[in-house]
């Protein structure tokens, strides 16, 4: 058996091989994929919603909906542990190669799989089946590509490799772009809808096909090798991960000093952003995305420049300088935002005091991640129709059926608790159209009038955004793979990592509004970013040790 | 390293030119929901 050759420390300053090229560009094809699915999975929700869920009764569609909901945020992590393990004990080529086979088979099924309408209700479960099992493999992916990357990267250059990964997120939705809109273009929007829809799917057998076939042609991680010909694989990596303090330790650290953080910060860059921009700004869809789209253009290039420097400085000064710099400028960065993108709006809230006066017992946290739970008290409709407005407004306690009080204005509101269908229909329809009548009269606007953006500004500000996404995530994938030893590298930098963006970073627009709501101010939503990029700012300054100069083979 | 910059920016072109002739697209990632009318605003996503 031939010896492995592990990446020569000499390499620092030599241009990346051929080899290593390819190393990343098979890795990071994986991850694409990931994104991809990501956006399609939510660009045509609705069409799917309606292909396969819609004809359910609501009792099961509150089943499919908490179903769903597991396939992000429960076996995603532990997809981690299954994979993870896999990839520690037989090898981190032929674990990420069986990921991405899963993954790309369970999109492009979809592509072929018959709607509710041909094979009833076989058609949501198998359906919410493939996206159990692509979320287990999901579970798997990123662990494995950053430990690859890693692991074949000359010291010194681990940084600015892995960072390349992380580039994949924008690949990932200017591909689903490109083949969603230009499939919506050629077909038209009506055989889109009732057919097309499933194209974006059967695509996914190329990339599938590609990324199978460049992995299948690469060798093994010469750690993985290395450890392997001494027979120093671990014979259970979960124990040794989970179960000894020493190294369960460093995974907490790594998930609530980095990964906490980091996710936190990725998602109010790209998604509370777009987020903020449809909704309490008012801008229209098509404009909010192009800004989005620009900045993470130009933003992007960031990702492989605070990598490259993490090589250099360190990964930890870069990912705390993120942390620390996006918690103390988000409030003025998303005033400003409204400023520049509804100045109509900014200045009504400045001019009209609005309050919701009521019985503080009758007033939900209007926490809602899977959309299926109702709010029906007469407070919590009220808030909801004026954070529908972007409203903010002040809480005073009262009694009875909760008042709005815009200027010198009264509007009483109404509980649907246990009113016939159509009779809360009506309620609702006055109650909205005598509220947004007197919202209009204090000059709240119905939407951002586009001649008054400022589109340069808007631009800036979300560019600057994404730059501290790129600050977080640059350096991540080296960082957590050289906080661990490469016996159990797989397992323990992918649980942390699924644990922080999917629980702490996916949780995040649903807690944001329901923190909206609750307060009555559209910016408080921003806290939950906040405190926890703070969090992760303290505990990783205080607890969290710097990699870069690691001998990641050391400790094998 | 030029021809990335460039492959990138072709890509990027494209996706954007698409975006500007019919852009009203949510692209705000994955739901966690079932979407069974538009516009379920709460739901969350994650990759």
């Amino acid at each position: 058996m031939a010896t492995a050759t592990l990446p020569a420390s000499s390499a620092k300053g030599t241009p990346m091989t051929q080899e290593e090229k390819k190393v990343i560009f098979a890795s990071s094809l994986g991850t694409v994929f990931e994104w991809y699915d990501f956006y399609l999975y939510g660009t045509l929700a609705v069409i799917i919603g309606k292909q396969f869920f819609s004809a359910l009764d609501p009792n099961s569609q509150v089943i499919f909906s908490l179903l769903a909901f597991a396939a992000g945020f429960i076996v995603r992590p532990f997809g981690a542990l299954v994979f993870g393990r896999l990839g520690d004990m037989i090898g981190r080529k032929y674990t990420f190669l069986v990921t991405i086979l899963i993954m790309g088979l369970s999109t492009f099924i979809v592509g072929i799989l018959p709607t509710y309408a041909s094979i009833g209700v076989a058609a949501p479960i198998i359906l919410i089946g493939l996206r159990l099992l692509q979320g287990l493999a999901l579970g798997g992916e990123y662990g494995g590509a950053a430990t690859y990357v890693a692991e074949h990267a000359p010291h010194g250059k681990r940084g600015a490799f892995t960072s390349w990964i992380q580039t994949t997120a924008t690949l990932g939705l200017f591909l689903s772009l490109i083949v969603i809109l230009g499939t919506r273009t050629a077909i038209g929007e009506e055989a889109f809808a009732d057919w097309g829809w499933r194209i974006p799917f059967l695509v996914s057998i190329f990339l599938l096909a590609i990324s199978v076939w460049i992995r299948l042609s690469m060798n093994e991680s010469p750690a993985f090798k290395k450890m392997k010909e001494e027979g120093k694989t671990s014979k259970a990596p979960l124990t040794e991960s989970f179960g000894q303090w020493k190294n369960l330790k460093i995974v907490i650290l790594a998930l609530v000093g980095l990964t906490m953080g980091q996710a936190v910060v990725w998602y109010t860059g790209q998604f509370y952003a777009l987020f903020f921009l449809t909704g309490p700004l008012k801008v229209d869809g098509a404009t909010a995305n192009i800004l989005i789209a620009v900045a993470l253009l130009i933003g992007t290039p960031f990702f492989i420049l605070f990598g490259s420097l993490s090589d250099k400085i360190g990964r930890k000064p870069i990912i705390m300088a993120g942390c620390l710099i996006a918690a103390l400028t988000y409030f003025p960065l998303f005033k400003a935002l409204t400023v520049a993108a509804n100045p109509d709006l900014a200045k009504a809230q400045a001019t009209s005091q609005v309050t919701v006066v009521a019985d503080p017992n009758e007033c939900s946290f209007q926490f809602n991640p899977t959309g299926i739970a109702k709010f029906t008290s007469s407070c919590d409709i009220a808030k909801q129709v004026l954070a529908a407005n972007s409203v903010s407004y002040e809480n005073v306690a009262g009694t009875g059926p909760a008042k709005i009080k815009i200027g010198d204005k009264e509007i009483e509101a109404y509980s649907s608790k246990g009113l016939p269908a159509d009779e809360a229909k009506a309620k609702d329809a006055a109650f909205k159209k005598a509220t947004i009548d007197e919202l209009r009269a204090h000059g709240y606007p119905a939407k951002a009038d586009p001649a008054k953006m400022n589109k340069p500004m808007i631009i800036a500000i979300l560019t600057l955004l994404v730059i501290y996404v790129t600050m977080v995530y640059g350096p991540i994938a080296a960082m957590l793979v050289e906080m661990f030893p490469t016996r159990i590298r797989y397992t323990s930098m992918s649980l942390p990592y699924h644990i922080g963006n999917g629980w702490f970073g996916g949780l995040l627009p649903a807690t944001g509004l329901a923190i909206v709501a609750q307060t009555g101010n559209m910016y408080n939503g921003l806290w939950y970013p906040i405190i926890f990029a703070t969090i992760t700012f303290v505990v990783g300054m205080l607890f969290v040790k710097e990699t870069k100069d690691v001998d990641i083979y050391a400790k094998d | 390293m030029w021809k990335i910059v460039v492959g990138f920016l072709v890509f990027a072109a494209l996706a954007m030119w698409l975006l500007s002739k019919g852009g009203d697209v949510d692209i705000s990632g994955e739901k966690h929901g079932i979407d069974v009318a538009p516009h379920a605003a709460s739901s969350a996503s994650n990759p």
